[in-house]
């Protein structure tokens, strides 16, 4: 029923616009350009019986059996006929699956009537500021259609729908109250405006646009250095740094005069494409497969076109030439990257840019001098390693994990598997003078990530400690054989007395074996008892040792070689990297530590670094192996005009002229996106396509006021400060049911529209309802938790993950580690986009895996409590469930929706007992608050059934 | 306006999604014409079997073994790990042997395939584009290499609905070999694209609940739980009556249906019922997450009416170790894979289920490092029963060393051709606007492989 109800009120909409002349490019090009130019359009090699109806003078030219279109005579005019024929002469053939209403081709004949006359395409037209209001292009249409507007909604809708849509967030109960009281909406706005959260909202949309995720998508999908970029996009739409120079930065921002760390740190648009360590690519495939790509998102986000259908052939609707996708191509074609993008070692990632802090920086000169003034070592001179395995006397763990040991003094971990573990292995040392403590960790294929460590990808031991005779001893220097792993898990980290730094493994393709000596600063001697506690204190959760063995040494230097490897020789680069530990020069160790450890902690973001640009070819078909095609040069596409450059034109050039006058695209594309965020379309519906297959805008006027505002001065939160204040911005949602007949999608905003928020704000309303939510702006992504082998698939290497641990789990969404290849659940089953490919258009569904992860994801169950603990403050039962409500959807609930709930609390309370309701509470990592259990356990069934409503997790 | 012509206009439209009631997603008979196949079972071998020692029997392979493999061949053609080594024959390791009245020949590693052979149809000429496994792995999946498009199974869904009432249309399901040669497999592969998310496969977990979020927080009890959702949905129709908003209304029906998963899946999941015969005759055990257990599985959610169902099995990227490896995987599906469909043929269903065995690609019959195979797409086999599929039959052929398809190619977009025709649909007629584009599984070719229908 509503689906008829739907397709009528449509139809009456189209209905609408036949009175009156027709419009070429309102009524005819969508026609034509859906039915027709896939075989009579821009593109010749699929063009039949030489026919193109996409430029008039074609059309006109009459050929031996007539003209196609005879201005003024429909029945003259082949087409007509051909479309009204019967049997094998009508057009479109059958074979086209494409059919002509009769309403289209009585609008195609009056069109024919009324002299055929052509239009350049909408969007390509030039853009002019002219005079105008939001409300005044809104007003006409509604009144034409004879629907009157909705009223104003009331406060309390209004400060949640602009704090939503602003921030991403609900308004708090004390801001509902204090504009329900003050109604200054200006100042409402502008304090939404200035907030940070207003920035996290714009990143969050302008990431699906860019494709930014924190991993690179093709095989192992493991993590790339990214997030500086994402900083770098917050601190932009904070400060309202102009979007000319926003684009200029991200598309050029490296050829810019002496270029900033920001302005760099803003190229890594361009490496944020998925990227392959797959061995066995053809690294031309994969280079050409980087570069559609970059032709896809700059045109996308900045053209809205859909450039990347000319990678194989001319463009079938719009004027885009294959010519013109290379040669848009060519633009990129100086960036320094490989086909195969290694992800680990030294080489990983390819070119980057070390964001230091001015503390770091300076700190790391002085390093570097000290390091510098140290003699070279002497060669290294491979020795016997003599290392005496241990047997342990006893062993025990911490956190319910069990130890046992076989006589080869291999010691495995089982048991519970927490998040920390101390071992602490009792060794009977006497007899000798030790100077040397070893340990080799085994990796084991049951194991996963690295295969090392117990639940994580990654082994992080923090310290080593050992005791003799109950005195604790003193190490002076550590080695280790990994390879890939030492900058972030240096050896020395195990001894320097600090939680946050450890020794361990974090890739994978290390030793089988890896091993850690560490020196001690006296030779033990006269010792019985040796106890060894190995602290597994980091911020990785179960980063715990599996297999394991002990051993000591009484030699002057052991080195840290697996005991029976065949080839008992440290690799150059160990030798070289553990010199100070060969030579035993404490100073040296000591700044190699430090300056490991700085660089680790040191930030990292992927850039564009420009070199000799590689030569661009058309590949026929896009065939990456087809090297017969001609050479290309850098250039905007033909029919948007050309670049008034000398010589070859650079990304800068590009970028210049897509924020210059002569380009309207960019302009039109931003503000009919911008649109989209605040009423739920866009004015034009088609976001990443304003090409001839896009929508005729149902405002053209008001697109092009919006964009001309924006064109004028690039100011994003004025073009958003423009639509928020209207009037049309502030209305009811509630429709009429004329409204609902006539205007079923509210294309004419005659009322705001209802609908879903994004995935991530689906997460922020619960965190910030609950008061769970940690604000801290910028930095690196978080991890939280998801459910046991959700990366069972992954491989290269097998992954496990580790949740991130105190506060910083309840950060926003936009914060979330974006692994593409699995996106975190809940946010993917509310359509968060994988962020493969540029996305600017998410869709919303509304399935039972939502319920499923709003019911039972355990971070809306800590939600629940965190919230129920803030009701039970509450005196009265109504008091608590109308904080809740005011929380989440501001307002209050109704009588009859309080009387539902006390009749939930009723049946939950007869269901609980003490033990049920001490489960319940022990969701998350909240402390519980002093409370009767039964009373707050129930209360928390009440805020999780109120989190799941509809109107929580819907803007109005 | 057709049924799927109706769908397709709803996608079009502005809040269009969703806003179909849970009902239209349980229509049937949408179809285009009248289906052959109500559902598939794709058993997806990924990694890249070796046709060479499964499905095509190439003796002149065997007698060139160790020869260079005569550059008419490779000149010009793609190469994976292969490129820059010399290019030499590699013979077949394993015997073949004919099965069945048909006499099809297939490798003696797989008897009991072999006793089913009768009613199956073997390609011999599938080839691919794309190289590399993940790249190969969306084409297969999606018809297209870029990230973003529908999987088959979504639009599959997208097209026919589902004939469950709580079940997802589309369920994935993956095991690992014991070879230790698992390729890394992306969600991508069952994504909906630009398909709404109801449309995308669901993975069940081997471990843990198996649909992720099924199971209740501790202290709530299914009671407990039946009672919140009530109250849930007693506070959504107030929400309902106040507003008129029909997202309101599909709502409501989303948390029935989850309500019904939670109480249902526990009961697909258990297979206590199975009679010791059946669990013997696919070797599975409970629990194990092996192929066997999710051949099982599979059956239990066909019979249940779920559309499409995807077995991954991972591990057959055999670089190395090609002779024992192929061994261990035959091992590991031969004898779920042939009671599969015997199970389905005795319980009336193999007529109306499509099985595919296959995967993104074939093998070399080059030799790599002497024991191994590289990746290959110019040729590979695929084997279909079931459906609507001409039993007992081959299609097509390898040349004579099994490098490319030279007799009657399929392409991937033929084989999505023919899967969507066996389940009544125009393969040309069911699209979706995409960025101005018609959007299709095939992309812009793909024609239905007649020579297979039955």
């Amino acid at each position: 029923m509503m689906e008829a109800m739907r397709f009528l009120g449509l139809y009456l909409l189209v209905g609408s616009q036949l009175s009156g002349a027709v419009s070429f490019n309102r009524d005819i090009r969508p026609i034509l350009s859906d039915t027709c130019f896939r075989c009579h359009g821009p593109d010749q090699s699929s063009r039949m019986a030489g026919l193109r109806l996409d430029r008039r003078e074609d059309a006109l030219q009459a050929r031996r059996s007539g003209a196609p279109i005879v201005p003024g005579n429909p029945t003259a005019s082949l087409v007509i006929q051909r479309i009204f024929a019967d049997g094998p002469r009508i057009m479109p053939p059958e074979a086209a699956h494409k059919v002509l209403t009769s309403g289209q081709k009585s609008l195609l004949r009056q069109w024919v009537a009324e002299g055929a006359p052509y239009e350049g395409h909408w969007a390509y037209q030039p853009l002019e500021r002219r005079p105008g209001s939001i409300d005044g292009f809104i007003n006409a249409r509604v009144q034409q259609a004879g629907l009157t507007s909705a009223p104003p909604a009331d406060r309390r809708t209004l400060i949640r729908r602009v704090t939503l849509d602003l921030t991403g967030l609900p308004p708090t109960p004390a801001e509902i109250t204090a504009f329900e009281q003050s109604g200054d909406y200006d100042r409402l706005v502008d304090r939404l405006l200035d907030s940070k959260a207003f920035a996290e909202k714009q990143t969050m949309l302008w990431l699906d646009a860019v494709r930014y995720a924190d991993t690179c998508g093709f095989h192992g999908d493991n993590a790339f250095p990214a997030w500086p970029y994402r900083d770098y996009v917050l601190n932009a739409f904070h400060q309202n740094k102009p979007f000319d120079a926003f684009t200029r930065e991200q598309i050029a921002g490296d050829l810019l005069p002496n270029p900033t760390r920001e302005q760099r740190t803003a190229t890594a648009l361009h490496r944020l494409t998925r990227t392959s360590a797959e061995g066995g690519i053809q690294p031309k495939e994969y280079l050409a497969k980087y570069a559609a790509d970059r032709v896809r998102t700059v045109s996308a986000v900045w053209l809205g076109g859909t450039l990347g259908c000319a990678e194989c052939h001319n463009h079938k609707f719009d004027p885009y030439l294959a010519k013109d996708f290379y040669a848009m191509k060519a633009f990129f074609a100086d960036i320094q990257e490989t086909g195969l993008v290694p992800d680990r070692g030294k080489e990983s990632w390819g070119r980057q840019l070390l964001l230091p802090t001015p503390t770091q920086e300076a700190r790391l000169a002085e390093l570097d001098k000290v390091i510098a003034a140290v003699p070279a070592p002497p060669a290294y001179q491979a020795r016997e390693p003599h290392w005496v395995v241990q047997t342990p006397v006893q062993q025990k763990a911490s956190g319910g994990a069990t130890l046992q040991s076989d006589k080869e003094g291999l010691v495995i971990a089982a048991g519970a598997n927490p998040d920390h573990s101390t071992y602490e292995i009792t060794l009977n040392a006497s007899g000798k003078d030790w100077t040397h403590l070893g340990l080799e960790v085994y990796s084991d294929e049951s194991l996963p990530g690295a295969n090392f460590a117990r639940g994580s990808d990654r082994l992080v031991i923090t310290e080593v400690e050992a005791l003799a005779d109950g005195q604790r001893l003193e190490f002076s220097v550590a080695a280790t054989n990994t390879i890939f792993s030492t900058k972030d898990l240096p050896a020395g980290g195990a001894i320097d007395g600090q939680k946050q730094t450890g020794w361990g493994v974090n890739t994978y393709g290390d030793p089988r074996a890896a091993m850690l000596s560490l020196r001690f600063a006296k030779p033990v001697s006269g010792t019985r008892e040796l106890v060894v506690r190995i602290h597994h204190d980091s911020a990785w959760r179960r980063a715990t040792a599996g297999r394991f063995r002990l051993a000591l040494s009484t030699e002057p230097i052991a080195e840290p070689i697996p005991i029976g490897t065949k080839v008992p020789k440290l690799p150059p680069e160990v030798a070289e990297r553990e010199a100070a530990f060969l030579t035993g020069n404490l100073d040296l160790f000591r700044a190699k530590l430090e300056r490991d450890l700085l660089l680790s902690a040191i930030a990292k973001v992927v850039v564009t670094e420009s070199g000799k640009p590689e030569v661009t070819r058309i590949l026929p078909r896009g065939n990456w192996m087809d090297e017969s095609g001609a050479v290309v040069e850098p250039a905007i596409p033909e029919f948007l005009g050309k670049l008034p450059v000398q010589g070859r034109a650079s990304r800068l050039d590009l970028a210049n002229w897509i924020v210059s006058k002569e380009n309207p695209l960019t302009a039109r594309v931003f503000a009919n996106r911008t649109w989209r965020q605040f009423f739920g379309t866009g004015i034009s519906k088609v976001l990443d396509d304003l090409g001839s297959q896009g929508e005729w805008p149902t405002h053209p006027e008001l697109l092009d006021y919006l964009a001309a505002e924006f064109q004028s001065d690039w100011n994003v939160k004025r073009l958003i400060r423009l639509i928020v204040t209207s009037k049309a911005y502030r209305r009811s949602s509630v429709p009429t049911p004329a409204m609902l007949q006539q205007d079923p999608e509210n294309r004419l905003y005659a009322r705001q529209s209802r609908y879903r928020v994004e995935a991530e704000t689906v997460r922020d309303i619960a965190l910030a309802a609950s008061g769970l939510l940690h604000e801290e702006f910028g930095g690196p992504s978080i991890r939280p938790p998801q459910p046991d082998g959700y990366l069972a698939a992954l491989n290269y290497p097998i992954r496990d993950y580790s949740a991130t641990q105190g506060p910083r789990q309840y950060r926003r969404g936009v914060y979330v580690h974006w692994q593409r290849t699995f996106l975190h659940p809940s946010l993917m089953t509310f359509d968060a986009p994988s962020r493969e490919e540029c996305t600017v258009n998410r869709v919303s569904s509304n399935t039972p895996l939502q319920a499923l992860v709003l019911l039972n994801d355990p971070i809306f169950v800590e939600a629940a409590k965190a919230l129920a603990q803030r009701m039970y403050a509450e005196k009265t039962f109504a008091g608590r469930i109308n904080l809740a409500y005011t929380s989440l959807l501001g307002r209050p609930a109704t009588q009859a929706e309080i009387e539902v709930l006390r009749g939930l609390d009723t049946k939950t309370r007869a269901q609980l007992t003490p033990a049920t309701a001490a489960d319940l509470l022990r969701a998350g990592e909240t402390p519980q608050i002093a409370a009767d259990e039964q009373e707050l356990a129930s209360l928390m069934t009440l805020a999780r059934a109120i989190l799941n409503l509809h109107g929580t997790v819907t803007r109005n | 306006m057709t049924p799927l012509h109706r769908r397709a206009f709803l996608g079009r439209t502005a809040a269009g999604f969703g806003l179909t009631a849970l009902q239209s997603l349980l229509a049937t008979n949408t179809a285009h014409h009248k289906a052959k196949a109500k559902r598939v079972i794709f058993l997806y071998q990924a990694g890249g079997p070796s046709h060479l020692e499964v499905f095509d029997h190439k003796p002149k392979l065997a007698a060139m073994h160790g020869q260079g493999m005569p550059e008419s061949f490779t000149k010009g053609q793609q190469i994976a790990q292969l490129q820059g080594k010399a290019l030499l024959c590699f013979g077949p390791q394993h015997p073949f042997q004919r099965y069945g009245k048909s006499g099809t020949e297939i490798s003696s590693l797989l008897p009991k395939m072999g006793s089913i052979m009768d009613d199956a149809c073997l390609i011999r000429s599938m080839w691919t584009e794309q190289i590399n496994h993940d790249p190969a792995h969306t084409l297969m999946n999606t018809g297209s290499i870029l990230a973003g498009r529908p999987s088959m199974g979504s639009w599959s869904v997208y097209g026919l609905g589902t004939e469950s009432a709580d079940l997802p249309g589309f369920v994935v399901l993956v095991s690992n070999g014991k070879g230790g040669q698992a390729q890394p497999i992306a969600a991508r592969q069952w994504s909906a694209g630009m398909l709404p998310s109801k449309y995308q496969g669901v993975k069940f977990q081997s471990i843990g609940d198996p649909v992720l979020y099924l199971e209740n927080p501790p202290g709530i009890n299914a009671r407990m739980q039946q009672d919140s959702i009530h109250a849930i949905t007693a506070l959504q129709r107030l929400e309902q009556q106040a507003l008129g908003d029909p997202e309101v209304q599909t709502r409501i029906a989303q948390y029935e249906m989850a309500y019904r998963m939670q109480t249902s899946v526990p009961g697909l999941m258990d297979f206590g019922s199975e009679p010791a015969s059946v669990m013997e005759a696919y070797g599975a055990k409970p629990g194990d997450g092996s192929f066997a257990s999710n051949c099982l599985l599979a059956r239990r959610l066909a019979e249940r009416g779920v559309r499409f169902i995807q077995l991954y099995h991972r591990d057959w990227d055999h670089h190395g170790g090609l002779k024992k490896g192929v061994e261990l995987k035959a091992a590991e599906v031969d004898q779920a894979t042939a009671a599969l469909i015997s199970d389905l043929k005795q319980r009336g269903m193999l007529d109306d289920t499509l099985v595919v065995w296959g995967g993104e690609f074939g093998r070399t019959p080059m030799s790599q490092g002497g024991d191994g195979r590289d990746h290959h797409i110019k040729g590979f086999s695929y084997l279909l029963a079931g459906g609507g599929i001409k039993p007992g039959i081959t299609y097509g052929a390898t040349d004579e060393l099994g490098y490319e398809a030279v007799d009657q190619p399929v392409s991937v977009h033929d084989f999505h051709a023919t899967m969507l025709h066996l389940l009544g649909i125009n393969h040309l007629r069911l699209t979706v606007k995409y960025q101005g584009l018609d959007v299709r599984l095939t992309g812009i070719s793909g024609e239905v492989v007649k020579g297979i229908l039955a």
